[in-house]
């Protein structure tokens, strides 16, 4: 069959790095160390019995058949029947042992990289595309899984199979296997250029693959544009094009399969040949006898098939090995966002204060500078200023998303450094622009930052809020799946369940980040009153994009270039005339004009 | 439309009977395969008889000859045969998929709005993959077939009571395969689906990190992904259970044909029954038979999925498409414009509630005309009836006094454009999808166009100017900038009817306003039909209609409705209250930064 696997130029691991991810791979394979020793010990045993059949038939010709020996053609029969029930049962022993290792050092592999990219903060995030974080959960670890279903028990028993055959083989008859052995530099030669071409072939049809079913998937999600514009044969044909560069891929990948199939079916009945004319003479001078010529004309399917195997597998290997070297380094990539082990619970209540704060991704210019900043308890602060500024870098700081790398920001006193992530992060909640929902009920939603917290809790925030019987209404009340179709909320109502989480959190300090889109004006006056609900009472940082917001807060800080330029109230900032006031004259003179 | 695993077959069978000489050429290469290959053991045999046990050393050479010669033979027609199949099997595929595609795309809206594009995807996907799948098998069956056959003839004519004994236990080894596919085929979906419950948690903590990180969700989110990785593993092994009783057995039945023939034809020679070449010629042979019988196993579980996937592939090419060009159309005037809707009834779904009842309306040519009204009054759907993407229950509509059901589809649709409210966008170059409907448009007319939508400043902002790649694995627009794009589309296409559905509700009010203007430039001599909620928007058309409950409640300009209707006002306050909401941007005051937020995002 075909093989899957293909690997870029660029991942092709090179010794020094093959040999660093067999460590780090037999590192994390130790709690398995058991199964993998016995199956180790099962695969020879079962190599030994695969080559003891042509063997047993051999001794009974030999000694057996040919001189009339039955006693010793029985023995032969009955050590072939012991023969067939070990490999019978090795075989089936080792499938197992190889799918308890190789299975759970997948699970293992799993929750590890998952954990660890839990564990990474915002900064990976924001440098590293979504699409590609996600692949190394699901590509990368599936090419493995490939290997550990497929290929992994099938390339070590190829390995061993052809050594143990040449040997085998050289002990029956050097001189018989030393011609069987003329075929092999040209299988070996072969083999090469199949896993290089194939290796290639198979990356081209990945393209193709992927090309086919983007433009398959435009085809149908665009339909509606397409037709609207008559544009469907122009479309049919631009689609066939695409499809036929497809065919084409995998013709080239057949073809290189039918180039090569001959070669190894034709080389091994070649050695047919060969063993006949070779060992009829052989046996006419009496070196060897008839039982070894048949014996060689059976083996040989030993020694030419597991190379086939190998050629076809190679490309899996390949690939597995550069998918553990990604995971591996991934893991190895350092968690900058940790707790210290000295770390202390933050109070219940307490001032919010910035002090000479600068931040500045690693290599890159600072974001902000010498940001100094009070928020008393119990006080609304908007932040605005234009975009890329820095204001929801402030707000991020503000709340321990990211560590400064000047200066500091406390809470009641204490260098959020210093404290317990979690009671941090019941502290001071940032509330995102977008109301994200995971798969689940509203009751999971509500209550993803407490998952301890019961449905009375998860019922007593959503009250709180005044949004009970909003949700209660739906079909099937606060257990409703969020993503099945018929009760997907509204980008306001997912606004919603986002805010009752932080009501559920309680924290003292909220940060928000004003939506920019609109909502549908149903829900807008419930995000409204939620809102005004949820504040009552607590710290808040608002990144605000309205000016009827800035207008509300206690006080304004403006963000611009990297520093705070003005902090005020609104009335102090408009009578002062600088950025602000500017700001609010153009929204002014905008609204006049509609 | 219900499609049964009989019609699924037809459809292979026809496609397969229309490559029937490349079908013809495996066989015949999977035949010669099979003489060249069966015949060596015969040759072995022969050699150790006539040969060997002779001390005939001419014979042996004469027999190593004709071995090297079926060598050849063997090797060059497995390759044939392997080639011819796939290149058939490949050709099916591509085939039936090039037909589904060409179908779905003149396939009616109400089809597709039935429809989830992932199902379609998996027509044109996984099910040609099964159906490629069993076609690669249907040459190399028949030849496996005869190799099966020519075994048995050679060894029944050899010795038939050595046959039964040697080959008795072989169709064991199709039956267990055929059991194996079967039984391990839910585990592998099993295997598919639980790593996509897998991914998806995965791909939302990504998404979500912002609220994972910001609720100290973490611990929530590992425990939802061990509990898949454990289910992940769960069915792995259950997989590899089943492997591990079939595998292992599938292993041992051929040794068994083997114990079979040394024992019971080693004591025939030993009684001078049976030659030692004829021995060891049926060793070889129940070796050759052991794939395949495995793969006979196979193509029978192989041919039930195929089936099935060809069944539903079927269903789909059966459906007709709904709206289709009349047998004779009538050509539209020259020149025009006019829209008449008369009597209209229209709903979705048969037998559901009307969106549209008894709905009259008359826009003379070059008028601009404003649809208002609430959520789900219909006024979308009045434009969706005029290029005919559904037809009518009852009534009639008219361009040009011509009922749309009489024209020519690409006419009519050249003639009449809409700007869809959700915009989509091609993964092609911005200048590609400017000019969509006249790819050879020249370069002027693109950026033409482009500046009419507000279009052209940001675009020559972009990396490439016209010439960026947007979509999947290109650049990535906000939602202002793409309803722009799709705007200036509409405007290429210099249609005698313009529809603009909501089409500006994602730009930037701020931006919004350059647009306006632009726009009064297009709607010039052009009849003009937007829908809009924003009162600057509706204030560009000479005339107001005021839809709900699928007809029209008022109808008059702006000021008229404003004085008269209660109704229009209660709508356009709705709007206004969200007008505040929109004016979000100005507070971010430098344009500049404004533009590259929306770049950004």
């Amino acid at each position: 069959m075909m093989s899957m696997g293909a690997v870029d130029e660029e991942d092709r691991l090179d010794r020094a790095q093959a040999q660093w991810v067999l460590r780090r791979a037999a590192a994390m394979l130790a709690p398995y160390r058991r199964e993998v020793r016995r199956a180790v010990a099962l695969v020879v045993v079962s190599t030994g019995a695969v080559l003891a059949g042509p063997y047993l038939l051999k001794v009974g010709i030999d000694r057996g058949i040919r001189p009339g020996d039955e006693a010793v053609l029985n023995l032969a029969v009955a050590a072939y029947v012991v023969v067939a029930v070990v490999a019978y049962l090795a075989t089936r022993a080792q499938v197992l042992l190889v799918s308890l290792a190789g299975e759970g050092f997948l699970r293992d592999l799993r929750t590890r990289v998952f954990d660890h990219l839990l564990r990474l903060s915002m900064p990976f995030y924001d440098r590293e595309k979504a699409g590609v974080v996600v692949s190394r959960m699901t590509s990368d670890v599936d090419s493995l899984q490939e290997l550990v279903q497929q290929g992994l028990l099938q390339l070590v028993s190829s390995l061993l199979l052809i050594v143990a055959s040449i040997v085998v083989l050289a002990i029956v008859s050097w001189q018989l296997l030393l011609w069987c052995l003329l075929p092999v530099p040209f299988v070996v030669w072969a083999s090469i250029k199949f896993q290089r071409d194939s290796n290639a072939a198979y990356l081209t049809v990945r393209d193709r693959i992927g090309l086919t079913l983007s433009s398959l998937q435009e085809g149908i999600s665009g339909v509606r544009v397409i037709q609207a514009y008559g544009r469907e044969s122009v479309e049919i044909d631009r689609f066939a094009r695409r499809n036929r560069s497809l065919y084409r891929a995998h013709m080239r990948s057949v073809f290189v399969q039918a180039w090569y199939l001959p070669v190894i079916e034709g080389a091994a009945l070649v050695c047919t040949a060969i063993v006949v004319w070779q060992g009829g003479r052989l046996v006419a001078d009496g070196t060897v006898e008839v039982g070894t010529v048949a014996f060689f004309v059976l083996a040989l399917s030993n020694l030419f098939e597991p190379m086939n195997q190998l050629s076809q597998l190679f490309n899996t290997v390949q690939s597995s090995g550069a998918a553990l070297k990604k995971l591996f380094e991934l893991l190895d990539t350092p968690v900058d966002l940790v707790e210290r082990p000295d770390a202390v619970a933050l109070p219940g209540r307490g001032d919010l204060v910035v002090e000479g704060l600068g931040f500045a991704y690693a290599g890159g210019d600072p974001v902000l500078h010498d940001v100094d900043l009070a928020l008393p308890e119990g006080q609304k602060l908007a932040l605005v200023g234009p975009t890329g500024a820095g204001k929801s870098t402030l707000a991020k700081l503000m709340a321990r998303l990211y560590d400064p790398t000047e200066g500091r920001v406390c809470f009641a006193g204490i260098d959020l450094r210093d404290a317990e992530v979690r009671s941090l992060r019941t502290r001071i909640t940032v509330v995102p622009q977008e109301g994200y929902l995971f798969a689940g009920s509203i009751l999971d939603n509500v209550r993803i930052g407490r998952p301890e917290a019961t449905d009375a809790e998860v019922r007593a925030a959503l009250a709180s809020l005044d949004l009970l019987e909003r949700f209660e209404a739906l079909p099937e009340g606060l257990a409703s799946e969020v993503h099945e179709r018929g009760s997907r909320l509204s980008a306001g109502e997912r606004q919603l369940v986002s805010l009752a989480r932080a009501a559920l959190a309680d924290p003292a300090v909220l940060v928000l980040d004003e939506a920019t889109s609109s909502l549908d004006p149903g829900t807008e006056v419930l995000v409204e009153r939620a809102l005004e609900r949820l504040m009552a009472g607590r710290s808040v940082i608002v990144i605000a994009h309205r000016l009827s917001t800035a207008e509300r807060a206690d006080r304004v800080g403006v963000v611009a270039d990297g520093g705070l330029v003005e902090l005020g109230t609104h009335a102090e900032l408009v009578a002062r005339g600088g950025r602000y006031a500017s700001l609010y004259r153009t929204w002014v003179g905008g609204l006049a004009s509609a | 439309m219900a499609s049964s695993v009989r019609d699924g077959w037809a459809l292979v069978g026809r496609q397969l009977l229309g490559q029937r000489w490349g079908i013809v050429a495996g066989v015949v290469a999977g035949l010669a395969w099979t003489a060249a290959k069966v015949s060596v053991p015969k040759l072995v045999q022969l050699a150790i008889d006539r040969g060997m046990e002779q001390g005939d050393q001419d014979a042996v050479v004469r027999y190593a000859g004709l071995i090297a010669v079926a060598a050849l033979v063997a090797a060059a027609f497995t390759g044939l045969r392997r080639y011819s199949a796939f290149r058939e099997a490949r050709r099916a595929e591509a085939v039936l998929r090039d037909r589904l595609f060409a179908h779905l795309q003149r396939l009616h809206f109400a089809y597709h709005d039935g429809q989830q594009t992932g199902q379609l995807m998996s027509r044109a996907n996984n099910d040609l993959q099964q159906i490629q799948n069993a076609v690669v098998l249907v040459p190399l069956t028949i030849a496996n077939l005869a190799t099966v056959l020519a075994v048995l003839v050679v060894l029944v004519l050899t010795d038939p009571v050595l046959t039964v004994l040697a080959l008795g236990s072989l169709p064991l080894v199709n039956v267990l395969a055929k059991r194996f596919a079967t039984t391990l085929h839910p585990t592998m979906v099993g295997v598919q689906q639980e790593s996509a419950e897998l991914s998806a948690v995965v791909e939302e903590t990504v998404a979500g990190i912002r609220v994972v990180k910001g609720f100290a969700a973490e611990d929530t989110q590992a425990r939802r992904l061990a509990t898949e990785a454990d289910d992940l593993y769960e069915v792995s092994m259950a997989g590899a259970r089943i492997r591990s009783a079939y595998w292992p057995a599938l292993e041992l039945l051929p040794n068994v044909g083997l114990i079979m023939v040394l024992a019971y034809g080693g004591h025939q020679v030993i009684r001078g029954d049976l030659t030692l070449g004829s021995l060891v010629a049926f060793n070889a042979y129940v070796v050759l038979l052991v794939w395949p019988l495995r793969m006979l196993g196979w193509i029978v579980a192989m041919a039930q999925r195929a089936a099935a996937s060809a069944q539903r592939v079927h269903e789909v090419l059966v459906t007709d498409p709904a709206v289709t060009d009349p047998a004779n159309p009538t050509p539209l005037p020259a020149s025009g414009g006019e829209v008449r809707f008369r009597g209209v009834r229209f709903g979705y779904a048969p037998g559901s509630a009307p969106v549209l009842d008894g709905f009259d309306l008359h826009v003379p040519a070059g008028q601009t005309i404003a649809l208002v009204g609430a959520t789900a009054s219909g006024k979308s759907t009045v434009a969706k009836l005029l290029p005919r993407f559904y037809d009518v229950d009852d009534g009639s509509v008219l361009l040009d006094g011509i009922d749309v059901r009489g024209l020519e589809l690409t006419e009519l649709r050249r003639a009449v454009g809409l700007v869809f409210e959700e915009t989509f966008l091609f993964s092609d170059t911005i200048a590609a999808n400017i000019a969509f409907a006249d790819p050879d448009a020249p370069p002027d007319s693109v950026v033409r166009a482009a500046r009419l939508a507000g279009a052209h400043e940001f675009i020559g902002e972009l990396p490439h100017g016209y010439d960026t790649e947007i979509g999947e694995r290109g650049f990535s627009l906000s939602g202002g900038q793409r309803q722009r794009i799709a705007i200036a589309r509409a405007i290429l296409a210099d249609p005698r009817v313009l529809i603009l559905d909501d089409a500006t509700s994602a730009v930037d009010p701020t931006k919004e306003h350059e647009i306006r203007d632009a726009l009064t430039q297009v709607m010039a001599n052009r009849t003009t039909i937007v829908i809009a909620h924003r009162p600057a928007t509706i204030a560009l058309a000479d005339r107001v209609v005021l839809v709900a409950g699928g007809r029209i409640v008022a109808d008059g300009t702006h000021a008229e409705l404003l004085a008269a209707s209660e109704a229009y006002r209660e709508v356009l306050a709705a709007a206004a209250a969200r007008e505040e909401q929109a004016r979000h941007a100005a507070l971010d005051g430098d344009p500049v930064a404004a533009v590259s937020e929306e770049t950004a995002s």
